[in-house]
């Protein structure tokens, strides 16, 4: 079933591709390359600034699976991005990868598991509505971004980041490109599918999301499934944090806001129902780069900036209205035999 | 000269099951007509016919000598009918005047809400059946005697010339159940025409001037008032000529006590005590509410309050974590299959394999080829009509979803499990399929818990039977003692141990 979707996205990805590639073919100059399908666009152009979007609709996918939504995780990516790069500051700029890397990996995937713990804690323990209580970290996650840092954007002026973490880890350039926000996000997809679908926890994941009471009366822990499906929103969105302030080498008090719109948004264009009991890794990276070639191409195409909300708003609703009428033909289909 | 009700060949029908089958009643003027049966014998859907909520498929309806063809609650209500129903449907958070003034709010210069104008309605309805309380109170703080007063408030309220009570008292106390008495009789001295829908004897014999008695979706006869007798009711709800199943797992010797539960209390049943042998299947019938299904739910760790002693095997079962007591080796098929029993929108393979995921599990990694391999096992041993393995348990019928909520413990295996209501929804076939399944495991050795509603499945399945009542279990009855009849009456409170 989650194939057939994942199909048809990778279906209007294709198609938007194509589009794209040919009017960047028509549109270059002669003698120069494909405005659209070259790897200079597709790297800094769509994967690049797709690749915080697409770690954390990941997370958020798992949240929506179970039948939750976390709408904090644009909070949690700017606490722990302030965060990291706060510890790192204080480092030599000299400092061997060796010993900045560890640290600008586990502060971000700490903070990020410490606001996803309190998020799933306080949902489980008092059975609050996810939404009302992520509604509420996301102010206060915010407010302590605001208030932590001594200045509004870290690293604080006259200090720099470790090019150790920056110029030669998230920005280094391979054949040159710049594609360790590619690489992450993809890793990430890869951990994502394993969770989903060759653990256990996936499977706990559906059930749970599927029909609770029904899970609960085969015997799952549904309160520490849920705990642990926030932790991993959470530590997603500090990853998200960590390529941010690497790909920058700044963290302001205003990163990350506003993603968590667009976070839901690709997780339910790739497919997961708010109902949950849907949704799949594949389909939240597939979801996020449908909206980043929209995005891509109204620059492309040269279009007006004053249009994108109206396009991508089009295209969230066209995708999943065209996602329901699938599942209805299908669901027609089922019933006539 | 016609009767003022007059149902002539009813039928009605859902989805292949029959509910009401060429019934044929007459129903005097000002009568207080009593509909009894026993669950499923079609006497709700009678009086929902009468009510315009259900449609009957085929069949004429008549009152006061017109003909009447309800579309819907309102047909129904033009006509003069009213009704009462089990299930209380309120807005609780409304209060209990905008709740009485429902669809017909009063209003000042055609906009605003005429709150005082509102208030002295409700307080006008309230009086007619004299009731007195304080209408701007939210529905929800009332108890559930005072909601079904508001309810039968609101249905005198629009005239009725006829009132269909759906066993009102189920939810009530007795002293509540007095002054419910003591309205309807009011009621019928103003010249109400009353149906009165329950399977409680006694307040039936008080109440009404006839019974008439359904069964199996059929009419078998009416009493009149002088020839109300218990077991004249009994005789006619019974009737049926029951098949005489022997099951097999009788005929092996009693084996060794698998599930000892002893003084086991919570809020809703009392000092239970009881024990359920290897391969034997035990019966436990009792009207709904009576306790049964709370009971099964503790045993599985379901009640956190639950105490008293319960033993597996000789080992004491902690209560209140369905953990432990699926590791103790009980399984649960709850009463509710769609909310509790399976994942709808799953495969069939991902149902049967959920209760042992634990053992599927290989270093974290789902192991898919067992799981595959256990679930069509299973799937294939229970003969579960699906499209295939793969097929979501939503596009199945409801027996075949039962399977395979039943696939899902045997296949994560145990001592004791526990049946609640198994054949609840089923059509024949696949209650004939279970019904041997249950017998085949029970032979295997498994101790077997089965709580039903329908006395003939707990009567021929059982080795023993405890009938429950108000929380406490009213009597035992072994194969030899058991009969519809000794079952009724300590169900009604009638006899003591038999």
């Amino acid at each position: 079933m989650s194939v057939v979707q994942e199909l048809g996205l990778a279906l209007v990805v294709i198609l938007l591709g194509t589009v794209l590639s040919v009017y960047g073919w028509h549109d270059a100059l002669p003698g120069r390359a494909n405005t659209f399908l070259n790897f200079d666009n597709l790297i800094d152009g769509i994967a690049t600034p797709m690749s915080y979007y697409a770690i954390m609709a990941i997370g958020v996918t798992l949240v929506i699976i179970t039948g939750g939504i976390d709408i904090s995780v644009g909070s949690i990516m700017a606490l722990s991005a302030l965060g990291t790069a706060a510890a790192l500051q204080n480092m030599p700029v000299n400092a061997p990868a060796s010993q900045v890397l560890p640290v600008a990996i586990l502060v971000p995937v700490a903070i990020g598991l410490a606001c996803g713990l309190v998020n799933g804690g306080l949902i489980v323990s008092l059975s609050l509505h996810p939404f009302i209580v992520t509604l509420g970290t996301m102010s206060i996650f915010r407010g302590l971004a605001n208030v932590l840092p001594e200045q509004k954007t870290l690293p604080s002026a006259g200090r720099f980041l470790p090019p150790a973490f920056t110029t030669h880890f998230m920005r280094v350039e391979m054949f040159g490109l710049q594609p360790m926000p590619l690489l992450i996000m993809l890793v990430c997809v890869v951990i994502g599918w394993f969770y989903l679908r060759m653990m256990v926890t996936g499977r706990e994941t559906y059930a749970i999301g599927g029909n609770e009471e029904a899970a609960r009366f085969s015997g799952l822990r549904v309160g520490w499934i849920k705990l642990r499906t926030y932790a991993l929103a959470g530590v997603a969105a500090g990853v998200a944090g960590m390529v941010s302030v690497g790909r920058f080498g700044t963290a302001s008090t205003s990163t990350g806001t506003g993603y968590e719109l667009t976070v839901i948004a690709a997780a339910v264009v790739g497919g997961a129902s708010l109902i949950g009991g849907r949704g799949t890794a594949m389909g939240a990276l597939l979801g996020t780069l449908v909206i980043a070639l929209i995005e891509n191409g109204i620059i492309i195409l040269r279009l007006a900036q004053e249009y994108r909300l109206i396009i991508i708003g089009l295209a969230i609703i066209i995708a999943v209205s065209l996602d329901r009428l699938s599942a209805y033909m299908r669901g027609r289909s089922r019933r006539s035999h | 000269m016609p009767s003022f009700i007059e149902f002539r060949s009813i039928t009605k029908t859902f989805g292949g099951v029959t509910a009401l089958k060429d019934v044929t009643l007459d129903i005097g003027r000002g009568e207080c007509h009593g509909l009894m049966g026993e669950n499923g014998a079609g006497k709700s859907t009678l009086g929902k016919v009468l009510a315009g909520i259900h449609r009957p498929d085929s069949g004429k309806m008549s009152i006061d000598g017109h003909e009447h063809s309800f579309h819907s609650p309102r047909d129904a209500q033009d006509a003069g009918v009213a009704m009462v129903h089990q299930e209380l449907a309120f807005c609780p958070e409304l209060s209990v005047a905008e709740n009485l003034c429902m669809g017909q709010y009063p209003r000042k210069l055609g906009l605003f809400l005429d709150r005082a104008e509102m208030a002295r309605r409700a307080e006008k309805l309230l009086g007619e059946i004299g009731v007195t309380l304080d209408v701007w109170q939210p529905m929800r703080e009332l108890s559930t005697a005072r909601e079904q007063l508001v309810q039968i408030a609101a249905a005198v309220g629009v005239n009725p010339r006829i009132i269909v009570f759906d066993e009102p008292t189920s939810s009530l106390a007795e002293p509540d159940a007095q002054r419910l008495f003591a309205l309807i009789e009011s009621l019928k001295a103003r010249g109400i025409t009353a149906i009165y829908v329950s399977h409680r004897m006694p307040e039936l014999f008080r109440l009404c001037d006839k019974i008439s008695i359904l069964r199996d979706g059929q009419y078998v006869g009416t009493l009149e008032k002088e020839k109300m007798t218990r077991d004249a009711v009994i005789q006619m709800m019974i009737g049926r000529s029951v098949e005489d199943y022997f099951p097999a797992h009788l005929s092996r010797a009693p084996r060794e006590v698998m599930l000892r539960v002893s003084g086991l209390t919570s809020d809703r049943f009392r000092n239970v005590s009881f024990d359920i042998r290897a391969g034997e299947i035990v019966g436990f019938a009792g009207l709904v509410g009576a306790g049964r299904s709370e009971v099964a739910k503790a045993i599985f760790g379901l009640d956190p309050r639950a105490t008293g002693s319960v033993e597996l095997a000789g080992k004491p079962l902690p209560l209140g974590s369905i953990r432990a007591a699926m590791r103790a080796g009980v399984g649960l098929v709850p009463e509710d299959r769609k909310r509790q029993g399976c994942v709808l929108g799953m495969p069939c393979r991902a149902n049967i394999s959920m209760a042992m995921l634990d053992r599927l599990r290989r270093a974290g990694m789902l192991d898919r080829g067992r799981e595959k391999q256990v679930a069509s096992e299973y799937f294939g041993r229970l003969r579960v009509k699906a499209a295939s393995l793969e097929a979501p348990v939503n596009s199945l019928s409801g027996g075949n979803q039962q399977k395979v909520v039943l696939a899902k413990w045997l296949a994560r295996g145990g001592k004791f499990l526990i049946v609640d209501e198994p054949t609840r929804g089923v059509d024949v076939g696949a209650k004939a399929a279970i019904h041997a399944l249950l017998d085949e495991l029970a032979g295997e050795g498994l101790a077997i818990m089965l709580i039903s509603s329908e006395l003939p499945e707990v009567l021929n399945l059982s080795s023993r039977i405890f009938v429950m009542r108000d929380g406490e279990i009213a009597g035992e009855l072994t194969r030899e003692t058991a009969s519809q009849e000794a079952v009724l009456r300590l169900m009604a409170g009638l006899a003591e141990a038999a």
